[in-house]
């Protein structure tokens, strides 16, 4: 039987690489992350979960570690916050490009300067053009089961690519929430014993990662870029099965909350999607005509779910919890992506980025009402003011 | 799906059966500043260099039962003269040009 249980973004990671009979786990403390490698550390002491513990000298030799594990056939799991993301980020490509579907579990955390412990994505979405596939949840049960979600999609033979199973920071992390945890056989029906088609093996000697030619390179490039324009099927597949065996309700990338008869939408991933639905219940009690619109994978990005979806309302304001400096839109990384899916659209909406929630802030309730009469504003002068707004910190 | 080449095929993350074939494209022996020199009297043949040699170019003979070394992709890390257990391997300076250059014919 399922039992329902309460547990902290982190215990929930940690139990979801348990069911998942995770093989070998490599850790070095950063927080807010550590805490699912003390979970896991546990286990492993107790006897719990059978798995090689392995302590490494740096994120970089973290990855490294699970990089070879992965590589020999082992079920792997490492993670990070923080800068200790951005660390190991010489290894991403080459895992992504060895094509070895390992797990990264992230807590994000802002990146220095000067140590903010605080929650951003700005870490984990630096990474987002190294072919890992990459997506935020909301609450502890979300991170639970967007882990076995994402090692069965890793290592589909049509993906072979590693993930980033991202939580924010203390706020999902820290905070314990309900979490459903399935029957052992559940779990088992759902994620088969890992298995990589070339696993590095003394009796069948292969070389993985030699120096290719420069003529290569391309066709490398155009293999991974290839992976990732397969994955979104395997990823619908996927989660409908998930549905289906755990009695949950996820959209596959985009997920509406209250978006019929909605004018204007917040566009957001992770933990604050949780009080902008509060935010979106209190408005549409007051006339407001508001809904969310919840992202769950940032890579692959869902262009056509996005640009179908968002294109049925006047205004998006894109919640950004990360930031791009000097980009295009000059505020987060999100709007680039929302626009870019939009521009092909015959009826495009007002979009705006909302920087919000960044180095570790609450994005209140009143927050999220101010950036709903800037929308509704907009959409009354037919027009939006400015591209970003920094919450707070601007008068509209 | 996108049109590749037959001549252009790279092998799923270019992951390929061992030991591979050389490449005539990518020589990195001449990379090297310095060269590991084998004693084969003093080896022992722990297999050390085989091992630890990051691209291979420690082979073990086996007729002759001794390891063989590879010029032509030695990039000379000398991790090998480091591993060595028995004192065999040593390391012999490369760049004996007049203006310590080496000249390459290919950029490869």
């Amino acid at each position: 039987m399922a039992k329902e249980v309460v547990l902290s973004g982190c215990a929930a990671s940690a139990q979801a690489a348990k069911y998942a009979r995770v093989e070998v786990i490599c850790s070095y403390p950063i927080r807010p992350y550590t805490a699912i490698m003390m979970e896991l550390a546990k286990m492993v002491a107790n006897g719990e979960l059978d798995a090689e513990f392995v302590h490494g000298e740096g994120e970089h030799a973290q990855l490294s570690v699970v990089f070879g594990a992965a590589a020999a056939g082992a079920r792997a799991l490492t993670g990070s916050s923080g800068v200790g993301v951005t660390y190991a980020f010489e290894t991403y490509s080459p895992i992504a490009g060895g094509r070895v579907p390992l797990q990264m579990a992230i807590a994000d955390r802002a990146l220095d300067p000067p140590g903010d412990f605080g929650s951003e994505q700005t870490d984990a979405m630096s990474t987002r053009d190294q072919g890992w596939i990459l997506g935020w949840a909301e609450d502890p049960q979300e991170a639970f089961d967007n882990s076995l979600i994402n090692y069965r999609v890793g290592e589909d033979h049509r993906v072979l690519l590693p993930q980033m199973v991202c939580q924010d920071g203390y706020f999902v992390s820290h905070i314990p929430g309900k979490v459903v945890l399935p029957e052992q056989s559940q779990v088992d029906e759902f994620l088969p014993p890992y298995k990589l088609p070339h696993p590095l093996d003394p009796h069948h000697p292969v070389s993985h990662g030699p120096q290719i030619r420069p003529d290569q390179g391309t066709i490398m490039d155009l293999q991974r870029a290839q992976a990732m324009l397969d994955t979104p099927k395997v990823i619908r597949e996927v989660i409908d099965d998930y549905n289906r065996l755990f009695g949950r309700n996820y959209a596959p990338f985009v997920e509406e909350f209250m978006t019929d008869g909605a004018e204007m939408v917040f566009f957001i991933q992770g933990a604050h999607a949780m009080t902008a639905r509060h935010a979106v219940r209190h408005l549409r009690a007051k006339g407001v005509k508001i809904g969310l619109v919840k992202l769950r994978f940032v890579r692959p990005w869902p262009t056509e779910d996005v640009a179908n979806i968002l294109s049925k309302f006047k205004a998006v304001g894109v919640i950004e919890t990360s930031t791009s400096y000097g980009g295009a839109m000059r505020g987060g990384n999100l709007l680039h992506e929302v626009r870019a899916s939009l521009y092909d659209c015959p009826q495009r909406p007002l979009t705006t980025s909302f920087m919000a929630g960044l180095g570790g802030e609450m994005v209140p309730l009143k927050d999220f009402y101010w950036m709903a009469e800037v929308m509704s504003n907009a959409i009354k002068a037919g027009k939006m003011k400015r591209n970003v707004y920094w919450v707070g910190f601007e008068e509209e | 799906m996108f049109n590749i080449p037959k001549d252009k095929e790279v092998p799923l993350g270019c992951i390929t059966p061992a030991p591979v074939t050389e490449q005539p494209m990518m020589i990195t022996g001449n990379w090297r500043e310095y060269r590991p020199v084998i004693d084969n009297e003093k080896c022992n043949l722990c297999m050390s260099c085989i091992v630890y040699c990051p691209d291979a170019c420690w082979q073990l003979n086996e007729a002759e039962d001794e390891p063989v070394w590879n010029a032509k992709y030695c990039k000379g890390c000398l991790i090998c003269v480091n591993e060595c257990t028995s004192g065999a391997l040593s390391k012999a300076y490369e760049l004996d040009f007049a203006d310590g250059v080496v000249r390459l014919e290919k950029p490869f």
